[in-house]
């Protein structure tokens, strides 16, 4: 993989901590907790990467309004848009040049901020032919959830117990903004937003900042003792119009090919310890399962029920809760990964699945999935 | 140390005012052109970056996915960066480091606006935080008369003497661009037409300043091995380097423009060069505004801190001169943003291989190629050379 | 295809935002509404900075020193705006500018009148950078940025 880069810290802000603050100030908190976790100061910094949208804000060029909460002052800093893991795949192929031995990645989103998630998912479609239809991203995950279910006998039960099963982790965790215990019936009984989706199949929007320190091999000893590797990455897109696409096999199976190849997995539902999958409807995680290559298509449901992907199961999925109990958009790809981070280094808390050497984090943006970012992170360096 | 990286292709459409072509087709002729002209298809690209102004630009949301067809990035990693007026050159720093970090070999930098499809001033006033600033930017121009104004003040230098340097900035610029097939604004000016023209924001005047353009530009990247197979000569990526200041306008000056100095500073420095004024042969410089390109030519070290007029004056910027700017004609006759610094790194790799035709600046090797973004906020540079 | 025959589809996109202020912003314009403008002083530079800031951006510490800044103030530097676009405060021209005010480090951005500004002339004869200026402040006061009306010459 050429140099070897690591994640040596990880700091993330949410929900009330930063509903009631603007965009610099949660940004600078969480960076100033990063860099005093890391021992680092502000001098040292030697470039940092941030993802944040100029919608999802409503301020174009939107790290301009945050560049220096960043503790970017005359620093070398760049803008990703639209996902989190971009602006980490793009720290790691900073470092990975040898430019830099060290990056800071960072992601923002404050969902309470801007307009309904749906009218701005609805300018992602094509003015002409898609938008006077009212094609946003729910709509686009419901001829998606449909044609699923249709094709392999997937059911809104066997979605509804992935709710379940994120809902339930996330009382462990902190910054999530969704946690209950609720039955497969409440998800059932929830109001039909988009036919197959209910509400409860549906993201919680919310608001979120984190950042994470990376750095290479030979700086890492400096930072932590419990350094996580970037072993494996891969992202993919996929063409534009819905119509164009295969929706139930489309960029994921991709992204995933690559990032295992890089990491030397070849059997992943044995091989990864944990995985934290960006799935904002519930039936995605379903099919992202069969994407990412943990069971054959049209089996997810079948892992669900079997509760291999349950907190205590053979492969633990979301133990954050994931994207349904919190969906901070831009920055949730980032969380994705601090969170498959947190639970390698062991300092997952409450919610810390035992015993992880290998974890995955996912993330998507774009209408039923047009874009996926896999990434494998482990203990070993090797 | 990173692997060497070169721009091995350049493509570019016709910019202008480009109405009888939707978005996704104008991004679609540059990245044809950059295959075309590095002899390759698709297939051979390993990854794509993208980039433009703010999507409310063009009312669309998230661009690289809109355009992924467009952009050939159908199965390709592809990775969307925006920086304001410094896309171009993020765009450009990203590809670099898709191949440098040993990942990709071959990647295609893509930059594109179609700024008639909305009115530009009115989106880049969001750029503007709403709480203390956006109602007082002005636009850009609003932005940059201000900081034209500050650098007349503070070395006290007669008004006259500045717009006239402008305006032979200018005059010199449009007529580069007369042997520039590709740019937008094509027609012979006097320093008179300059100095008469309307007041946009004052102190500064209608052909002091850019166009709003469509258009698109794509140059591809490749690693050392693969970039000396191509059958265009590789202009060597030699020093890169980007920073930036605070988000009020007021907190830093705008004269002494420190982001622009460390930016040249620290991409000379990787690129081994001492004395820019002598080792650059020409300069793509981030010029939408006359006056602010005296500003660079200062902060690049082209000379010394209030000497910007006198370079002009003895013709050293001009054509024909020790240190030709704006060969192409320049930011100020072409102007899509998001494609505008991309355009400045091809412009650059022609010169320093040779292949600028009509524009071409005798025997240049090295050449500087820049773009500024944010209200007077970030910098980028990047330096190529014939030589590895 | 010629260019006449092609279409096109015009709009106006409309999106509602509701940006939180914070606690620092949020006192900064309950002081403003109270003709007051606040700054804070990092620890570190010793820089008064305005609006008040939550942290400074060079040494990257908490400002928590409220400080107030004067109304009067010198200008900067100046910019006549003479075009139109959308979204714009009020129909050109208008003047914009940076205020040092007395007492802070940094510039303040705002607009500036006081003269007629139909008359290029008599702009360029009485603004001046350098000038002084002195915030004229709106009779009643909303609690945003344009509290302040402009800032005219002395």
């Amino acid at each position: 993989m050429g140099r070897k880069v690591a994640i040596v810290g990880v700091a993330q802000l949410a929900n009330e901590e930063v509903s009631n603050y603007n965009i610099r100030e949660i940004t600078y908190r969480v960076i100033k907790d990063l860099l005093e976790q890391c021992g680092m100061k502000r001098d040292e910094i030697e470039t940092i990467v941030t993802s944040s949208s100029d919608y999802w804000q409503g301020i174009s060029c939107s790290n301009t309004f945050y560049y220096d909460a960043i503790g970017g002052y005359l620093k070398n800093s760049s803008k990703t848009e639209d996902d989190g893991a971009f602006a980490f795949l793009y720290g790691c192929l900073r470092v990975m040049s040898g430019h830099f031995d060290t990056a800071i990645v960072h992601a923002v989103t404050k969902c309470s901020e801007v307009p309904d998630p749906s009218t701005l998912t609805n300018l992602t479609a094509d003015p002409f032919y898609q938008r006077p239809l009212g094609l946003d991203d729910l709509s686009a995950a419901a001829l998606q959830a449909k044609l699923y279910m249709d094709r392999y006998g997937v059911t809104e039960e066997q979605a509804a117990r992935v709710v379940v099963k994120n809902l339930e982790n996330a009382l462990d965790n902190p910054y999530a903004a969704r946690r209950a215990k609720i039955t497969v019936d409440d998800v059932l009984r929830s109001e039909v937003v988009a036919y197959p989706l209910k509400t409860l199949d549906c993201p919680q929007d919310s608001d979120a900042t984190c950042a994470v320190l990376l750095a290479a091999e030979e700086k890492v000893g400096k930072f932590t003792d419990t350094p996580v590797w970037v072993k494996g990455v891969g992202w993919s897109v996929d063409n534009f119009f819905l119509g164009d696409r295969d929706l139930l096999n489309g960029a994921l199976a991709r992204a995933a090919k690559k990032a295992y190849a890089m990491a030397g997995i070849n059997r992943p539902r044995e091989e990864l310890d944990v995985a934290e999958i960006c799935a904002p409807y519930s039936f995605q995680e379903l099919l992202w399962y069969e994407q990412l290559g943990f069971c054959a298509a049209g089996e997810g449901g079948k892992l669900v029920d079997a509760g291999i992907t349950a907190r205590g199961g053979e492969l633990p999925v979301n133990p954050s809760g994931g994207v349904l109990a919190a969906n901070p958009y831009v920055a949730r790809g980032l969380i994705r990964i601090a969170e498959a981070a947190l639970q390698v280094m062991g300092k997952a808390g409450d919610r810390q699945v035992p015993g992880v050497k290998t974890a995955l984090a996912h993330s998507t943006h774009g209408l039923a999935g047009q874009h996926h970012s896999v990434i494998i992170l482990g203990k070993e360096g090797n | 140390m990173a692997r060497a990286v070169a721009v091995v292709g350049f493509g570019q459409t016709k910019h202008g005012r480009r109405d009888e072509v939707s978005y996704p087709e104008l991004v679609y002729e540059a990245v044809k052109a950059a295959l075309d002209d590095a002899g390759i298809t698709p297939d051979d690209i390993d990854a794509v970056v993208s980039g433009s102004m703010p999507p409310a630009m063009e009312g669309i949301g998230a661009p690289h996915l809109y355009l992924s067809d467009a952009l050939s990035a159908f199965g390709k990693p592809s990775i969307r960066v925006a920086t304001c007026g410094s896309t171009g050159v993020s765009i450009a720093q990203m590809a670099y480091y898709h191949v440098a970090s040993g990942l990709f070999d071959v990647v295609l930098a893509v930059g594109h606006e179609k700024m008639n499809e909305n009115d530009p001033q009115g989106t880049m006033t969001t750029v503007g935080e709403p709480y203390f600033q956006r109602p007082f930017s002005g636009g850009a121009p609003g932005i940059f008369s201000m900081q034209a104004h500050q650098y007349m003040y503070r070395y006290n230098l007669p008004e006259e003497r500045v717009r006239e340097a402008a305006a032979i900035i200018s005059v010199n610029h449009h007529e580069n661009a007369l042997d520039n097939p590709y740019a937008h604004i094509r027609m012979k000016i006097t320093v008179e037409d300059v100095l008469n023209s309307k007041i946009i924001a004052y102190p500064v005047r209608l052909l002091d300043v850019c166009p709003s353009s469509d258009g698109a530009a794509a140059v591809i990247f490749a690693a050392e091995e693969k970039a000396k197979r191509f059958p265009r000569k590789p202009a060597w990526v030699k020093g890169l380097y980007y920073a930036g200041e605070e988000a009020f306008f007021g907190d830093s000056d705008k004269v002494v423009w420190q982001s622009a100095i460390i930016a040249a500073r620290e991409a000379y420095r990787m690129a081994g060069i001492q004395n820019p004024r002598k080792e650059i042969d020409v300069a793509e410089v981030y010029n939408p505004f006359t006056f602010q390109e005296l500003i660079f030519y200062e902060c690049f070290g082209f000379c010394e801190p209030g000497e910007a007029c006198r370079l002009v004056e003895e013709g050293v910027v001009l054509r024909g001169g020790e240190l030709p700017c704006a060969p192409s004609g320049g930011v100020l006759c072409t102007n899509p943003i998001g494609a505008t610094g991309l355009i400045r790194v091809g412009e650059a790799a022609l010169q320093v291989t040779g292949r600028a035709g009509q524009r071409q600046v005798p025997g240049a090797k090295t050449a500087l190629a820049h773009a500024m973004g944010g209200v007077d906020q970030l910098n980028g540079v990047m330096i190529l050379s014939s030589e590895l | 295809m010629s260019q006449a025959e092609v279409k096109f589809l015009e709009q106006v996109v409309y999106l509602p935002y509701r940006w939180s202020m914070g606690p620092v912003y949020t006192r900064f314009f309950e002081e403003f509404k109270k003709k007051k403008i606040m700054g804070t002083r990092c620890p570190q530079c010793k820089r008064v900075l305005v609006p008040a800031r939550q942290f400074c951006p060079r040494c990257f510490v908490d400002t928590p020193e409220w400080v107030e800044v004067s109304d009067h103030g010198t200008i900067r530097t100046w910019a006549l705006i003479n075009f139109k676009f959308s979204g714009q405060p009020m129909d050109p021209p208008y003047i914009t500018g940076l205020i040092d005010l007395e007492g802070a480090d940094v510039g303040f951005l705002h607009f500036i009148g006081g003269v007629n500004l139909a008359d290029l002339a008599e702009v360029r004869a009485r603004i001046k950078i350098g000038g002084k200026v002195r915030a004229r402040w709106k009779e009643k006061p909303q609690g945003n940025i344009l509290d302040i009306e402009c800032f005219e010459p002395v």
